[in-house]
């Protein structure tokens, strides 16, 4: 039986406890998803992550030099997940991710090789993902990625190696607005070259993201909840990327 | 009724409209089945076109998500395993949308 399991990134920068966050989202992994996890991390991470029996740690020197808001952004070693994963089937996921459901086991049911989210849904209504007009390509969601070792998926991810080698190249020829690498934007031009300009294979469904701008005040193990524009929300049984920080200390 | 009482009522309208949306991409995610390698939305258009094909031969060719050609070889596997994840989930989904619009 194909060997299979669930992959994050967790190292923390001067301004963020990643860890804190992975305190939170990798036993909702564990716990819905029944499945083995591998932290990537880095030496300096490390002591601060969950001890849980079915988490392995890879420690790797993470390169540097991205930012986002000014502060440093650690997101340029997401391309060598195909390499350092231990799994045939790999479910990679951002280290905000909370898992509240088993829904993504369907994707390792899947002959696919490679998929990730092309549609987001904002769980606050406000509709704040869409970037339609911020660059010349659609762009697709690396928060959520499932892959197999495949010649496809290496493929994919190569390239992606290779477009963030020459992002300002890619950046200037797909007109992107956003200066600084985002894997997004570089898995979205992988997949389209990859794939000879012609359409992929996607996740089928809507990326539930919480955006910055809502204020986690709340997290069990059944959901979250959050204050935003001064009204206030609430998930149960549903899988959300969170994107404000501030959940590592709620 | 003041106008503080009718911005009280239309703020909740909001926060319902909004649960409700979000209880409807939870359905949905949900709705998504596995069958063969392929994957498939358990709603009613796939329900009816399986069943539709089905009435008039043993095995047939349809699209998964992905625009992918499926040959169903076993129509009747298929129908189960769509009706059961559909009722599955929208009864979550009903119980959920009771909840909901019972606080109004």
């Amino acid at each position: 039986m194909a060997k299979q399991g669930v992959m994050v990134y967790c190292i923390n920068t001067d301004q963020y406890r990643y860890d804190r966050i992975a305190a939170k989202t990798v036993p909702l992994l564990v716990e819905n998803l029944g499945m083995p996890i591998t932290v990537v991390t880095n030496e300096d991470t490390r002591p601060y992550l969950p001890v849980m029996e079915s988490v392995d740690h890879v420690v790797i020197e993470n390169q540097t030099g991205n930012s986002i808001n000014g502060k440093p952004w650690h997101n340029l070693d997401r391309h060598r997940a195909y390499d350092l994963s231990p799994y045939d089937k790999t479910l990679l996921v951002d280290i905000d991710f909370f898992c509240y459901s088993d829904n993504l086991l369907t994707l390792f049911d899947t002959d696919h090789d490679f998929l990730v989210h092309d549609q987001v849904h904002d769980v606050t209504g406000k509709d704040s993902y869409n970037f339609r007009r911020a660059s010349a390509i659609p762009m697709v969601w690396a928060t959520l990625i499932f892959f197999k070792k495949s010649m496809y998926a290496r493929a994919i991810f190569d390239m992606v190696g290779y477009i963030k080698a020459n992002y300002q190249f890619y950046c200037d020829l797909y007109r992107i607005d956003f200066t600084n690498f985002r894997n997004d934007y570089a898995f979205a031009i992988a997949l389209q070259q990859i794939n000879g300009f012609g359409s992929y294979p996607v996740i089928p469904t809507k990326l539930c993201t919480l955006p910055a701008r809502a204020k986690v005040t709340s997290v069990n193990d059944k959901g979250l909840t959050w204050h935003v524009d001064g009204g206030q929300g609430k998930l149960e049984d549903t899988d959300v990327h969170v994107i404000d920080k501030g959940v590592a200390y709620v | 009724m003041d106008i503080s009482k009718l911005k009280q009522r239309s703020d909740r309208a909001y926060a319902i409209a909004l649960e409700k949306q979000n209880a409807l991409e939870k359905a949905k995610s949900r709705m998504i089945l596995a069958h063969h390698g392929h994957l498939f939305k358990a709603d009613a258009v796939t329900i009816n076109l399986v069943r539709a094909l089905a009435d008039d031969a043993e095995t047939f060719v349809i699209l998964d998500v992905n625009d992918n050609p499926v040959l169903v070889e076993d129509p009747k596997a298929l129908l189960e395993a769509l009706k059961s994840k559909n009722q599955e989930v929208l009864n979550s989904y009903h119980q959920l949308y009771k909840t909901i619009t019972e606080t109004r």
